[in-house]
């Protein structure tokens, strides 16, 4: 693979010597993680920096740990380490859930959640489970530390609100304080490695209350509140979840590019949704399918 | 005939070691040295544009830069059935991503920043994409100088269109077959292109020494057939056949995109720019889907009629194919479809038009299947829609028109053996055909579909194999032939041939990868042929050696040849039981008289075949008359489906197909073909899905938005099912294998969906997002917005065939 364009490559020894770096270079400066989007973008020419800044070797941005009462994510927290921390699966099993469906084993080796929310893709697999969580991304920059909701953190297609000079340290999620279960719904044109045609991610927490947020529908990972305000406090009936699932289709605004129409979209929303919450909901009652599978390609067992 | 020892057993491959080990080379494994040089091409923008001009004073600047070639420097044609393409393109570009020039520099990075230098003005002109503009009254002509092309002479272009030829066969009287008929039914079905995603992109090394000498190392499927082309394209310049070396180690999967020559040609080209040093030309996986061959694009109007009884009366079959900007390989993909589209079946009657249009996509041409595919999905999902018309179970409709040994074939010649009978009757028992499934879950529902095939090799009447057979000091043997390994197994099989013959095990038995200047000739490894073919060229090449030895044996010792006979690599004789002599004690050195001296001496043998009972003299208006094809491979296959109603995803639960390869060289090697195979067809059933833009650029040249199969994505079971019902003029009964096993993959999905589900859908591929629209009343086309999925635009059902001069 030959990248045609031509950049400096800097490995700074420290984060503030980084911060300083893509400070002063501001748009021009590009952060180096997994690369997994970035390097594809560079070969292709879809991004032109004058700057690399390597992060991969700060070991504070490394691993998966607990701090007041959240899961923080550091920036190099690969999906693989997602996938294969105990703490993880022992706390927040949607986040397993959902990084085993990201791209390939491959990938996820190198591919960092974090990177994840800053490209900033539409379909970007993390964002419907962080925004269901309610988490927070971790900041600094030469101004120093700030805390961004990830409500307010998505602006548009690969748009942020991570200013120039700033760099994305980690992603804190909260714990829900009660009892609680999920699950990651996403549609793929098949079985094997795929970008999100659509996805949805169901929480739902002891006493009855609901979150749902969406993948690939919209210009950015969105809530669904109209939905979740009509589920508050009801068991989920049949005929609940049918609602449930014509709301939903009408928070989301999907359209139509090379993975699928609008029309498909809209149609999976509802079905994703349908089979999101039973499932969720089997969970919560602890007798769902365990976490790992995706509902729009097998059932339950 | 006796039992046999190798022909028939599951030998292990004889470049497994080699495989498993990464000691089989590829050519971007071989090192040239420092002086390698790296090619970039700089392509064309638009789909269609006239060059006025192109600067390379920016490009020639740069550091590191040796050469920048355009095509004012090698302005001549190439193709292998008609020259229509070009070195570079000159004038014109006729599609997004052909070659206008290239820029040769000292390491790749230096190459592709200095190509972006280049500087071409194009005026651009309005561009076809579209079948039915492509044969619109003033069409644009892609090609205004097709009347002047040279080209093979069982093509037959129509001067001053895009038609670049016609195929036309009548049997019988279609009208009279459809007055006779108790039901006519007729519709139209549509197949987009496909991309073959062989794992490992073309990539070739060109030397042109300075003795005048070009080699080059290729990775392809015909090296001979490579170095005609180059010989005859690069004429002008003094090149002879003698003067051209094509090597070709091992590939990293053909699938008829390494068929013929493609990008291989601009290798040879800057090989005579920089003579002296070795220059790679590399394509990336995007240029792997745009500027090789693409499967082509074919809407096809089927008109069956029948009896009651279930008898096909008559089959009235017109294709229009979108061949793209050069057809000088896909030309001949229709003309093969033209000549057996009634499928595997007893007709009649018989009226077929398979019609090469040209496009501003870009170039079709050879992938496994060669058409097949293409016409077999309508076909083959017409056959089951008409069996429910007139009330017969699917499977007894095709056992009702099976063809037989001795039928005539559309072109007045014969069918040859074959048990299609037999194939259908087990595929049918091992699905259990007839025994409706039910699914567990209350969204799914199970549904079958069956579906038969045929094909024949695609060939030239005088397709030649050769081989060379030479025994070593051990008693070992080499044989030099050039058909490809193209995972296939075709060493192999070459191995367990000559082994039948001399009874030396395959493990002993060394076959290289060609070159041609040392193997033997072969036409190319195309047509599932060069098990038949070579096969046969090899078996002749070791009788050969075989009569040496007795000869030898006879000389020294007198016995009568009759009585000489081969057992365990030892010559042994009926009338002196305690005879046996060991090859390897007489195979090179001879064997010594009681004189003292030695008769006899290096042990080696030729074989050649050559399908001399064949000829392309059919009439241009009907067919009649010639014998264009060698022989038909046929099956049937079935498959068992699960759909999800809501998400219109769909699982393979089981597949079957069962296959008459009249002799399984290797039964193992057959069986990995029928896997292969059926996982490539539903692949193009299930996932792959082309997108053009308006303006002709492909939008998914890459594995993120065109999906082929992961471990996760075949089916859960596949049953291979070999018949054997001998071809007379196949090496021990053998006949070819390897592009059949996905012929009917489309149709037994579009069978088993309606089965399943009772959605009849006629165009490819199936995704789920078009049976999920599909099952809540919306059409697919009516939705699926400018990214164009197929090779036309507009309602395929409203599609005006083009029947000027097709009576």
């Amino acid at each position: 693979m030959s990248i045609a364009c031509e950049f400096d490559y800097r490995k700074p020894k420290t984060l503030s010597k980084a911060i300083r770096l893509l400070a002063k270079r501001g748009r021009q400066a590009r952060v180096l993680a997994g690369g997994t989007d970035l390097v594809g973008w560079l070969r292709d020419a879809l991004v032109a920096p004058d700057l690399l800044v390597d992060i991969k070797g700060f070991d504070d941005l490394k691993g998966i740990g607990v701090k007041n009462r959240a899961l923080v994510i550091g920036a190099l927290a690969t999906f693989s380490d997602v996938l294969e921390s105990d703490l993880v699966a022992e706390k927040l099993p949607l986040f397993r859930e959902m990084a085993g469906m990201v791209a390939s084993n491959g990938v996820r080796n190198r591919a960092t959640l974090v990177g994840n929310i800053c490209s900033a893709v539409p379909c970007c697999d993390a964002g419907p489970v962080l925004q269901v969580y309610n988490a927070v991304v971790h900041v600094r920059g030469p101004n120093g530390k700030r805390k961004i909701p990830i409500g307010q953190w998505f602006l548009g297609p690969r748009k942020t609100a991570l200013r120039p000079g700033e760099l994305a340290t980690s992603v804190a999620v909260p714990f829900p304080g009660k009892k609680h279960a999920g699950c990651f719904v996403k549609l793929k044109r098949y079985r094997g490695e795929d970008l999100a045609q659509a996805s949805v991610a169901v929480l739902i927490l002891a006493g009855r209350e609901y979150r749902l947020a969406f993948g690939a529908v919209a210009p950015i990972a969105v809530r669904g509140p109209r939905t979740e305000a009509l589920l508050k406090g009801k068991a989920l009936s049949p005929d609940l979840l049918e609602e449930a699932g014509r709301l939903a289709v009408e928070e989301v605004v999907p359209i139509t590019d090379i993975r699928s129409t609008k029309e498909y979209r809209a149609l999976m929303v509802e079905v994703m949704v349908r089979r999101g919450l039973k499932t969720a909901a089997s969970r919560l009652a602890g007798k769902g399918p365990a976490y790992g599978i995706n509902v729009m390609e097998e059932d339950a067992p | 005939m006796t039992a046999m020892k190798f022909v028939g057993q599951s030998a292990t491959r004889i470049d497994e070691l080699a495989k498993v080990t990464g000691a089989a080379q590829f050519v971007d494994d071989l090192d040239f040295g420092p002086n390698l040089l790296y090619a970039e091409v700089v392509e064309s923008p638009h789909a269609h544009a006239l060059i006025k001009r192109i600067d390379a004073s920016r490009a020639k600047k740069v550091p590191g830069v040796v050469r920048v070639v355009t095509g004012k420097d090698f302005p001549y044609t190439f193709g292998l059935y008609m020259q229509d393409r070009f070195i570079f393109a000159r004038d014109r570009v006729r599609f997004v991503g052909e070659q206008v020039a290239a820029v040769v520099a000292r390491d790749p990075v230096t190459a592709r920043r200095a190509a972006r230098l280049v500087k071409v003005t194009y005026e651009p002109l309005p561009h076809v994409l579209d079948l039915k503009e492509a044969l619109g009254e003033d069409a644009l002509l892609v090609h205004p100088d097709l009347k002047n092309y040279s080209h093979c002479p069982w093509f037959f272009p129509v001067a001053d269109t895009n038609i670049a030829h016609w195929r036309k066969t009548r049997k019988g009287d279609v009208e009279q077959g459809f007055r006779e008929a108790d039901m006519v039914f007729e519709d139209t079905y549509t197949v987009p292109r496909y991309a073959h995603c062989a794992i490992e992109p073309h990539v070739i090394v060109g030397q042109y020494d300075l003795a005048g000498r070009l080699t080059l190392w290729s990775s392809s499927q015909s090296p001979y057939t490579q170095r005609h082309v180059f010989a005859e394209a690069l004429a002008p310049l003094g090149l002879k056949h003698q003067d051209i070396r094509v090597i070709t180690p091992f590939v990293g999967g053909g699938f008829g995109g390494k068929a013929g020559v493609s990008m291989e040609i601009i290798a040879a080209a800057l090989a005579l720019a920089v003579k002296g040093s070795p220059v790679k030309v590399r394509w990336t996986r995007e240029q792997e889907f745009y500027n090789t061959y693409q499967r082509q694009g074919v809407i096809a109007r089927i008109k069956m009629g029948v009896k009651k009884d279930g008898a096909i009366t008559a089959i009235e079959h017109t294709l229009h194919w979108d061949a793209g900007a050069y057809v000088e390989y896909g030309a001949n993909v229709v003309n093969a479809v033209g000549l057996s589209a009634t499928g595997p079946y007893r007709v009649p009657n018989v009226k077929i038009d398979s019609v090469c249009v040209y496009t501003n996509l870009p170039p079709g041409g050879p992938y496994r299947g060669f058409g097949y595919s293409e016409f077999h999905f309508g076909l083959e999902s017409h056959m089951n829609r008409v069996a429910k018309m007139i009330e017969m179970d699917p499977v007894e409709f095709r056992r009702r028109n099976a063809i037989r040994e001795g039928d005539t074939l559309p072109y007045g010649a014969h069918m040859n053996p074959c048990g299609l009978v037999e194939a259908i009757d087990k595929a049918a028992a091992e699905i259990a055909w007839g025994k409706k499934e039910e699914s567990t879950s209350p969204h799914k529902a199970i549904g079958k579909g069956f579906a038969c095939f045929w094909k024949a090799p695609a060939m030239p009447p005088n397709a030649a194999s050769a081989a060379f057979l030479k025994f070593n000091e051990d008693g070992s043997l080499n044989i030099s032939v050039s058909g490809m390994e193209i995972g296939q197994g075709f060493l192999t099989v070459m191995a367990q041939i000559a082994a039948e013959v001399l009874t030396v095990p395959p493990g002993r038995i060394r076959v290289e990868t060609p070159d041609t200047d040392r193997n033997a000739y072969e036409w190319q490894t195309v047509g599932s042929h060069v098990t038949w073919g070579c096969g046969n060229a090899v078996k002749a090449a070791a009788e050969e050696v075989r009569d040496k030895m007795l000869q030898v044996v006879h000389r020294v010792h007198g016995f009568a040849k009759e009585d000489l006979y081969f057992e365990d690599e030892h010559v042994k004789c009926r009338s002196k039981p305690d005879f046996a002599l060991p090859f390897k004690d007489f195979v090179i050195s001879g064997i010594q008289t009681p004189h003292g001296n030695f008769l006899g001496g290096p042990i080696l043998g030729s074989g050649m075949f050559m399908p001399e009972f064949t000829s392309a003299t059919g009439d241009p208006e009907t067919s009649q008359g010639g014998h264009p094809n060698v022989h038909y491979t046929v099956g049937a296959a079935g498959i068992v489906l699960e759909v999800d109603r809501e998400t219109g995803k769909m699982r393979v639960l089981k597949a079957v197909l069962a296959v008459d390869v009249g002799q399984a060289i290797n039964p193992d090697l057959v069986r990995s073909q029928i896997v292969g195979g059926l996982v490539q067809g539903l692949a193009t059933a299930l996932y792959e899905d082309i997108r053009y833009s308006l303006e002709g650029k492909l939008l998914n040249p890459n594995f993120t938005d065109y999906k082929i199969p992961t471990a996760l994505d075949i089916p859960d079971k596949i049953v291979p099912i070999i018949i054997e019902v001998a071809q007379p003029d196949g090496p021990f009964g053998a006949r070819g294998v390897g592009e059949h096993t996905m012929i009917a993959a489309a149709a037994l999905v579009a069978n088993a969906l309606e089965d399943a589900v009772g959605l009849r859908i006629k165009s490819l591929p199936l995704t789920a997002e078009k049976v999920a629209l599909e099952l809540r009343g919306i059409r697919y086309d009516d939705v699926k917005g400018s990214t164009m999925g197929l090779c036309f635009m507009g309602d395929p059902q409203q599609y005006a065939f083009f029947t000027k001069n097709s009576k």
